[in-house]
């Protein structure tokens, strides 16, 4: 591999960012996007490169002395595994052939901004996945119909004011108490079965169960900050939908409601 | 319910789960027969008198498995299976339940709840791990033979 001047150095280090940056903001796990910057970097001559990812934040940085370093702080993460796998294949053939520093940041560029399924159809799709866990857990087919559009509001309050507010405290709060409120509505005027059900169903796009079984296995894997922060994002996550659900269900029995 | 229901609830509520993490079309159909596979052996397991945790580790390593199978089918990265394939495993419901309760002041269940339920998902991780290990330690004494 020939000798590399400053400005590409510079140049590829921003890039194995930005890709770590895409995957990382797309749910990736910790590890994989350590390797695949630690690669990007590597193939282009690069050998001295220490990346280091937790959930809020990527660092890379050459290790010698007078080396470069980055850091870029991540605020928003979702799970889109089109984006992961994009990057994935992209960082393949950057790897594997001769790509140009400047084509490689175009292809990152419109991977960024890439969006598979429009948000409606996706809301679409969650009611109807919750509709059959509503099913799956023993719930009858008007607790399918009632948390299929319970979960579909839900989902839709849920990211309108996560982009309106910083966190998600609030937003995952918000929801909860929604669905506590129209499943005890819909009880009330039988077009539910049994409470629970309904409950179960409509909460489960905003249960953060794939996130703490990752951070358990950030955790083995031994990243241990990573696991941590994941963990207890997941907790807090738990937490805000149960004072979201049991605030509304607590404030409807106490004006009188019975089940 | 007869086990024929559960897969096919399971199926559709994984596909649904998978459209929300944009998993792409080609591996809606794979992704959601992880997902399937892993809840009908589990409650198979759990009807059989299997405890939670075991039955749950069985089941991700079956998806881990298919996932490892389906990438090399599709050309995708593992995680576009194993994540909507544990979909329906991992315990969600569980970690809401364990909130809920320690929030109303029942202690003792919802200390119960959150210890089963974090063991539940160190189970299907060790169960992904474990796969994904064996799988990458196949790969390289194959490629050094």
């Amino acid at each position: 591999m020939s000798k590399v001047d400053d400005i590409q150095k510079k140049q590829i280090l921003r890039l194995a960012l930005y890709a770590g940056e895409i995957m990382l903001k797309s749910g990736a796990e910790t590890y994989r996007v350590e390797d695949t910057i630690t690669r990007i970097c590597q193939s282009r001559g690069l050998n001295h490169i220490s990346a280091f990812v937790t959930p809020t934040v990527i660092m890379v940085s050459d290790e010698r002395f007078d080396g470069y370093s980055f850091i870029k702080r991540i605020k928003f993460r979702h799970t889109d595994i089109s984006k992961i796998s994009l990057i994935n294949d992209f960082s393949r053939d950057f790897i594997n052939t001769e790509m140009e520093i400047s084509k490689g940041l175009k292809t990152l560029k419109s991977i960024d901004v890439y969006n598979l399924y429009s948000f409606s159809f996706r809301v679409v799709w969650a009611g109807l996945a919750s509709g059959m866990f509503a099913l799956l857990f023993g719930g009858s087919f008007s607790d399918f119909v009632a948390a299929f559009f319970i979960s579909m509001g839900a989902m839709i309050i849920f990211q309108k004011l996560e982009t309106l507010s910083e966190t998600s405290f609030l937003a995952n709060a918000a929801a909860g108490f929604v669905i506590g409120v129209l499943a005890f509505t819909l009880r009330l005027l039988h077009l539910g079965d049994s409470l629970d059900m309904i409950i179960v169903g409509s909460i489960m796009p905003l249960l953060p169960g794939v996130a703490l079984t990752n951070g358990i296995r950030d955790f083995i894997s031994g990243d241990l900050l990573s696991g941590i922060s994941r963990v207890f994002e997941a907790a807090l996550t738990a937490i805000s939908i149960a004072v979201g659900v049991g605030a509304a269900l607590k404030i409807l029995l106490l004006l009188g409601g019975a089940v | 319910m007869p086990i024929y229901l559960h897969f096919i609830y399971s199926f559709f509520a994984t596909i649904g789960f998978a459209i929300v993490f944009n998993v792409p079309k080609k591996s809606l159909f794979y992704g959601g027969f992880c997902g399937a596979v892993g809840w009908t052996l589990y409650t198979f397991l759990f009807q059989n008198s299997i405890e939670t945790v075991s039955a749950n580790f069985i089941a991700s390593l079956a998806v881990a498995l298919l996932g490892e199978i389906f990438a090399r089918i599709d050309k995708k990265p593992v995680t576009a299976f194993v994540i909507p394939g544990i979909i329906p495993l991992v315990p969600g419901y569980g970690i809401y339940r364990t909130m809920l309760n320690l929030l109303q002041d029942n202690l003792q269940t919802g200390i119960e709840l959150g210890l089963t339920t974090l063991f539940s998902s160190g189970a299907i991780a060790i169960g992904i791990i474990v796969v994904s290990s064996v799988a990458r330690i196949f790969k390289t004494t194959l490629k050094r033979i």
